[in-house]
């Protein structure tokens, strides 16, 4: 998707969130910068041409907002301020200043990615959309129309039976645990316990035999669900 | 200042008039005064006796009165030693520089404590802010190591049970890191709520948006608890995201931990004649009938606080707080063992409603 190639640099001076801060961006398959020298930090930036800052406002000696205002003369690079202070008139500085989003500490790993993402497509226009639509075992998932194909036949999907099956084909022939498939949900506004879950599951089954696939969504007991 | 207390002051004068009277005419009378000229005197006496009385009475009561007067119209009474009236009066002026003196000491008092509280709520606010760091760093570090293989997804199920309990291990650590960010939250919302107007920033805030992004952030605690919520609030106020938010969370804090069976929360916005209410319902053990006017005081806990889990009672007193200063309407309505519904009504005023129908 490209996405790979996304180059994110974090200005942080607090060592173990600079650290995790890297993995988790890693794990989320951005290329990650992260200096430990603050010297010459506007250079730094401009040099290694990154396609998103992460910028914390306290530094040693600096604050974010100076080099968020330095940067801004030489670079339109997308800018998110991460801080710890939560003053309306820190965030209201962080975006006349030249930000475009800002993100209290301490901050939650998914929302953190999704606004990511989000001033990645303000900014750049990717468009997290594939080209094709993902087919498995020769059932067909369109996240657009809603809806599930079995060659030429067709059922509807409701949202959260949609975002249900939209985990489980990202990754096919895998198991996804209940707890994962959960929390994905809840990361995507679907906020619904154990058992709902499992009548959404049965659901999504009846309308696959409808279309005459049996077993597609595989169970296994205190594990999770696979396709 | 009434005459008759006026008098009452003046008995012990007057009595040694009389006595003087008394005295003066008998000694006027034996050395030969007649009875007329000595009746002629104790008129003239008696009458400048009550003009000076009443004179005087009106001057005293125009002071008093002024200085009333003072007292009500300025707010820190304590300045009265400054704002006396000037007298001619020895007494008068003797009194003034008492109270004036008094009431340096009281100001002197005063500005100290208030400088003192200035400097443990700037020292609070950055402490708040210190300790975001390490909270982050543990968020962090829980929320990787309990999804670190998730780029190894293959591994996963094929590995021992050990690591899934090393899992729960750091959800459980990141929970309980959410439990102190949110006791952190608490008091630099209670250092703030003081002076709410110097933190706001008001715009146009889509409801639905907060209320998921408070859910989303309490995911973990609010799916190991089951719980099942249904969200619908389409309509958008003017007000201070942060506030909200805040508020919410404390909504959800408290509906997880009085929570039934199945929780169910439901959250729905409802567009009224002047302002959009939001609704937070759930369908918990409810707070008994007697105790619902009170669980917005500071400190109280209920039996529910005391029976379930530690309570600090200032979860909703501070809301009841924050919500006051913002212009929101706060109430509560529950059914014992049925549920509770938290209700908040944001204002729409005149200005944007005007604007927004032009």
């Amino acid at each position: 998707m490209g996405k790979g190639r996304i180059h994110i640099f974090i200005i942080e001076d607090e060592p173990v969130i600079r650290r995790e801060l890297k993995v988790l961006l890693e794990n989320a398959m951005y290329r990650v910068t992260t200096p430990d020298v603050f010297d010459r930090i506007v250079s730094q930036i401009v040099e290694c041409r990154p396609d998103l800052v992460l910028l914390d406002v306290n530094l040693p000696g600096i604050s974010g907002f100076d080099i968020c205002t330095c940067l801004r003369e030489q670079s339109a690079v997308p800018v998110i301020f991460l801080t710890s202070r939560t003053d309306s008139m820190d965030e209201l500085n962080g975006i006349l200043m030249g930000g475009d989003d800002y993100i209290t500490k301490p901050y939650q790993a998914p929302l953190l990615l999704a606004r990511i993402a989000s001033v990645l497509k303000r900014t750049r226009g990717t468009e997290e959309k594939e080209g094709t639509l993902p087919v498995w075992k020769g059932v067909q998932l369109d996240t657009a129309k809603c809806c599930l194909f079995v060659q030429e036949q067709k059922a509807e999907l409701t949202k959260n039976e949609m975002k249900i099956l939209h985990r489980l084909y990202q990754n096919p022939g895998e198991f996804v645990s209940r707890m994962d498939l959960i929390e994905y949900l809840w990361e995507n506004r679907v906020f619904i316990d154990d058992n709902t879950l499992s009548v959404h599951i049965t659901k999504i089954r009846e309308k696959l035999k409808s279309l005459g696939v049996q077993d597609f969504i595989e169970t296994k007991r205190g594990i999770g669900y696979r396709i | 200042m009434r005459l008759k207390d006026f008098f009452k002051d003046k008995g012990l004068l007057l009595l040694l008039h009389l006595v003087c009277m008394g005295a003066g005419s008998g000694f006027l009378r034996v050395t030969g005064y007649s009875k007329a000229n000595v009746q002629i005197i104790l008129i003239v006496w008696g009458l400048l006796l009550t003009v000076w009385f009443l004179v005087s009475y009106l001057q005293r009561r125009k002071y008093f009165r002024e200085m009333e007067r003072i007292l009500e119209t300025v707010d820190q009474r304590y300045l009265l030693g400054e704002l006396m009236p000037s007298s001619a009066r020895l007494e008068d002026r003797l009194y003034r520089e008492f109270i004036r003196k008094s009431n340096q000491s009281v100001i002197e008092r005063i500005r100290q404590t208030e400088e003192e509280r200035k400097d443990y709520k700037e020292y609070i606010e950055s402490w708040v802010h210190e300790i975001k760091a390490p909270i982050t760093s543990i968020a962090l570090l829980c929320e990787n190591r309990r999804r670190g293989r998730q780029e190894e997804p293959s591994d996963r199920l094929t590995e021992a049970e050990k690591p899934e309990e090393e899992r729960m291990d750091f959800l459980t650590i990141g929970l309980e890191n959410q439990k102190i960010e949110n006791y952190v939250d608490m008091a630099l919302y209670y250092a703030r709520s003081e002076e709410v107007y110097k933190d706001y920033l008001i715009r146009e805030t889509d409801l639905d948006t907060v209320v998921c992004e408070v859910l989303e952030k309490n995911r973990l605690l609010l799916i190991r608890n089951q719980v099942r919520a249904e969200v619908d609030c389409k309509d958008r106020v003017y007000s201070d995201r942060k506030w909200i938010a805040f508020i919410l969370n404390q909504f959800v804090q408290n509906s997880v931990k009085y929570r039934s069976g199945t929780p169910v929360f439901r959250i729905h916005t409802r567009r009224e004649k002047n302002g959009v209410v939001l609704i937070f319902e759930d369908n918990g053990i409810g707070i008994p009938g007697e105790e619902l006017s009170r669980i917005f005081e500071k400190g109280f806990t209920g039996s529910n606080g005391r029976e379930q889990e530690r309570s600090t009672g200032m979860g909703l007193y501070l809301c009841h707080r924050l919500c006051d200063k913002l212009g929101i309407g706060l109430y509560a309505e529950s059914e014992y063992g049925a549920g509770t519904r938290l209700c908040l009504e944001f204002p729409i005023s005149n200005y944007i409603s005007r604007e927004e129908t032009a």
